[in-house]
């Protein structure tokens, strides 16, 4: 076969393991080259990736509320506190909604402002590589940046982006500059969806994401918290 | 420098956000309120052991959680569809269901695989939703389009690369 045609069968197969159309043994065969073969696994977090709209049209339905319940009971039969895991930061990332805050004081730049800040947020990488400070003035609708610690890549740019209460769908606030220190001035209608947002940083090409939404690696996550 | 939760309260606040939307997804799939309620349980314990993979595997959130939703939740439907042989009352369910993606309204971004999908032939857009959100297996679609298997497949796959096509233009 040419190089287009395999590249042609594994795209098409990828595309049939996410819909659980291989046979066994072919599923069985296809997952072995799975954990050898990245770019196949790049074909196949596409297809999820594309596929998963098709669940955009189904409705949320609470769950009732025993379902809960007997998740925790199978979990955590016992009170012991078990060690931090990634997850937590999965949380973040997606559990807007409700975030038990933390307070970052950030002295340099409320010496700098004659309005006390409503909203803070750190937008932190999970090994603490890129930690950016932000908070908000609300008479001013000014979000105030200091990057910390951290740079963009080389060749790269590192885009903010809000994830608004009860939204899945990252919300760019803009790129940030090479200066450590930045305020973006937020339109009436952004302001409005911070509280109990979640920041985050992508990495991205110069000038940004070029589609509206992320493309690079999320490098870092924080909730907004009220103060 | 980090959101200061336990993990048990940060999977609390997880569930609370997303339950809904992948109850919803196991309803839609499964059409079975008690399968979907230990569905749901199934993923969230799924979730709970497996976040750290999460991390490494470059998928957004949401696309993480609906896929392994429906992954679980069609692993489900196969092996009840395997005890009750008789796949076409699956399929007599899965038709009297309503078709709620048929009044979504998504973003122009969400639109695009509705695009793509539009411009297949509306049997072919069709087989690829049925096999996606029924689990439909190459066996069930050659039975309803009343074609042999192997047609069924070529067709298939001439979809999802015109499909794959059209997503990267």
């Amino acid at each position: 076969m040419s190089q287009e045609e395999d590249h042609n069968d594994d795209t098409a197969l990828a595309g049939e393991y996410v819909l659980n159309l291989l046979e066994d043994d072919e599923r069985a065969a296809f997952e072995a080259r799975l954990v050898a073969e990245a770019a196949l696994r790049d074909r196949v977090r596409e297809w999820d990736e594309s596929l998963v709209d098709l669940t955009d049209g189904i409705s949320p339905v609470p769950p009732p509320p025993m379902v809960k319940d007997r998740l925790q009971a199978t979990l955590f039969p016992e009170t012991i506190r078990r060690k931090r895991s990634l997850w937590t930061w999965l949380a973040g990332s997606i559990a807007a909604a409700i975030i038990v805050g933390f307070v970052v004081l950030m002295p340099s730049l409320l010496q700098e402002t004659a309005y006390e800040p409503t909203l803070t947020a750190s937008v932190a990488a999970e090994d603490g590589t890129l930690v950016v400070a932000a908070q908000f003035i609300a008479e001013t609708k000014a979000l105030e940046l200091v990057r910390e610690t951290g740079d963009a890549r080389p060749g790269r740019v590192l885009e903010l982006w809000l994830i608004a209460e009860g939204s899945d769908a990252p919300m760019s606030l803009g790129v940030l500059p090479d200066d450590a220190e930045t305020r973006f001035t937020l339109s009436l209608d952004v302001a409005q969806q911070l509280t109990n947002g979640v920041l985050a940083i992508s990495d991205e090409p110069p000038g940004g994401s070029p589609t509206g939404a992320p493309t690079g690696d999320v490098l870092a996550i924080g909730p907004v918290t009220s103060l | 420098m980090r959101v200061s939760l336990g993990d048990r309260e940060a999977f609390s606040l997880l569930y609370d956000a997303t339950s809904a939307k992948l109850f919803g997804v196991c309803l839609r799939v499964l059409n079975d309120r008690a399968e979907a309620e230990d569905t749901l349980q199934e993923v969230f314990v799924k979730v709970w052991h497996k976040a750290d993979q999460y991390k490494a595997n470059g998928y957004s959130p949401m696309t993480w959680l609906i896929t392994l939703t429906r992954n679980t939740a069609i692993d489900r439907l196969r092996s009840k569809k395997a005890v009750n042989v008789d796949i076409a009352d699956v399929h007599d369910l899965s038709d009297a269901a309503p078709t709620p993606e048929a009044d979504a309204i998504a973003s122009s971004e969400r639109q695009r695989l509705n695009n793509c999908l539009n411009e297949l032939d509306a049997d072919r857009s069709d087989a690829v939703r049925r096999a996606y959100l029924d689990g439909d297996s190459y066996k069930d679609l050659a039975a309803r389009y009343d074609v042999p298997l192997n047609t069924m497949r070529t067709w298939l796959r001439r979809s999802l690369l015109t499909l794959k096509d059209c997503l990267s233009r």
